[in-house]
This record gives C-alpha cells, sequence and structure tokens, in this order.
C-alpha cells in the first residue's frame, strides 16, 4: 500500500499541489492564478508555498515582466512522485485496499 | 499521520473540484483573449453589412471568419503553452467553429430569410446560445456572456431593425469588455 504524505495532506497545500499537478504541462503557475485556483489568501498561500519549495516539492521561480516582479510556482519531479503517491495511498484508503 | 477513509474521500473530492477549477479558469483566460479578437473581427464584419452591399456580405465574413478561425487556434496555442498546449485543444476548437459556421450557413439554406435584419441576427441568437450552453454545463461566465450577447440582439432586430448592422457593430464593444472580464479572471 502506497505512504501518506504529512506535508501535502494539509488541506491548503493538498489544493496547492492538486493546481500545481494539473498545469503541469502548462508550465509554472503566476501567484495570483494559484490564489483564485486554490481559494487561499496571501499571507496562507505565501506561507504553505514556503513549506512545500522547503520539502522541495515545489520551485519558485521570480523575475520581472517588464517592471513588474512576477512570481510562479511549479512542481518539482520530487513533488509530482511525492503528490501521485500521496493520491494513490488516498485512493487505496477510500477503496478498502489492503484490508483483511 | 492516521487518515480515516472518511477524510481521504473529503481530500480526494478537494483535489478533483481543484483541478475542475484550475481547468476553467485556464479556460477564461484563453477565451476571454479570443473573445476579445472576434469582437474586433465582428466591429468590421457588422460595419462591412452597414456600407456595403449586400453582395459582398458572404465573401466578407468568409474572410473574416477564416482570420478568426486561425487567430483562435494561434491565441489558444499561444496562452495554454508557454510550452505545452492541451492536447487535442486545437482540434477541438477547430471542430467547434467549423460545426457553428456550417450550422448557420445550412440554416440560411435551408430558411432562405429575405429579410436582411435576420442574416443580421441569426449568428449572434446563435452564439449567444452556444455561449449559453457551454456555460451551464462547464463556465458559468460564459452562460452570463451568452445571456447579454442573446438579450442584445433581440433588442437589436426588435426596436432598432432599420439600424441593426451598426447597432451589432457596437455591441461588439459589449464583446471586447466580456473579453477583458474573462481575461482578468
Amino acid at each position: 500500500m502506497a505512504e501518506p504524505n504529512d506535508i501535502i495532506h494539509q488541506p491548503l497545500r493538498l489544493k496547492i499541489m492538486a493546481a500545481l499537478y494539473a498545469e503541469r504541462e502548462i508550465g509554472p503557475l503566476e501567484f495570483s492564478q494559484l490564489k483564485a485556483i486554490a481559494q487561499a489568501t496571501d499571507g496562507n498561500l505565501g506561507s504553505h508555498l514556503a513549506t512545500l519549495e522547503k520539502a522541495g516539492f515545489v520551485e519558485i521561480l521570480k523575475d520581472h515582466v517588464g517592471k513588474r516582479p512576477r512570481t510562479r510556482a511549479a512542481l518539482t519531479s520530487a513533488g509530482r512522485q511525492a503528490f501521485r503517491r500521496h493520491v494513490d495511498y488516498l485512493r487505496e484508503l477510500v477503496e478498502g485496499v489492503g484490508e483483511a | 499521520m492516521a487518515i480515516t477513509r472518511n477524510e481521504a474521500a473529503v481530500a480526494l473530492s478537494d483535489i478533483e473540484n481543484t483541478a475542475r477549477r484550475s481547468g476553467m479558469l485556464r479556460g477564461y483566460q484563453v477565451g476571454g483573449r479570443i473573445l476579445m479578437m472576434w469582437s474586433v473581427i465582428w466591429a468590421v464584419g457588422y460595419l462591412a453589412m452597414a456600407f456595403a452591399p449586400a453582395k459582398v456580405w458572404a465573401p466578407v465574413w468568409m474572410g473574416l471568419d477564416v482570420v478568426g478561425v486561425a487567430g483562435s487556434l494561434w491565441l489558444s496555442r499561444a496562452t495554454a503553452g508557454q510550452g505545452a498546449s492541451v492536447p487535442g485543444a486545437s482540434w477541438r476548437m477547430l471542430g467547434g467553429m467549423l460545426s457553428v459556421m456550417a450550422f448557420v450557413l445550412a440554416a440560411f439554406a435551408v430558411l432562405q430569410p429575405t429579410d436582411p435584419a435576420a442574416f443580421l441576427a441569426f449568428p449572434g441568437l446563435l452564439i449567444g446560445v452556444v455561449y449559453l450552453v457551454v456555460g451551464f454545463w462547464q463556465a458559468p461566465r460564459f452562460a452570463i456572456i451568452g445571456a447579454a450577447m442573446f438579450v442584445i440582439t433581440l433588442v437589436g432586430f426588435f426596436a432598432f431593425k432599420s439600424w441593426l448592422a451598426y447597432w451589432m457593430a457596437a455591441a461588439s464593444l459589449a464583446l471586447f469588455v466580456s473579453g477583458v472580464w474573462l481575461w482578468k479572471r
């Protein structure tokens, strides 16, 4: 049976990971887009992104578009794997896999 | 960490909802740019109908539609993909647009309207309904835009029939504003 991931399972971090996973083929998500998708506040999103970055699951990209600063986030390869494993765990739990 | 089956089910539901919201917001962003471009095409097309004789309406719209379809495909790829676009999205969009155009041409061929105002109003009503249906099924903002288009077209047809081409050209401004509203999400 797959293993749960304590860092990812926190509700907002789960949404952040789900949003970034859904957009993995499209490219990094801007902070404002991620905020809208995850339905988070600036402060909440920033602190949970920092936690995910520290765990090596998320990469934060900072640059400028013209004079405007831009912050984007994307899943790392480790983040994609960890998210997939956590989702597998959740599915197995719901489906009762591993129960006697 | 102990997660109960209920908590796991809630988490999976959260993941699914987040992915759906992500797709919807991406659709708004892509759709907004496309709508802004079509608003310019509509303005040019309806102004041509206002000033040019009826015999050139079809070739003008054919040319504008080709520009519109090519522009929509380009914008969808450029907006969606800083690297990759959604697989099959271009073909689905092309198929959808060609289907709508084929339906308009077929409807005119079968119904053979004699009132020039019918030619002006029908595309507005049809696109309005298409947006309404898309909105009800997938993305609520499209329903609001579709309803507005539908109503604006009907108001123009019944209240300003002799000025309908100008009315529809002016209505493209509402389309442009709708596009900005979607794009800014």
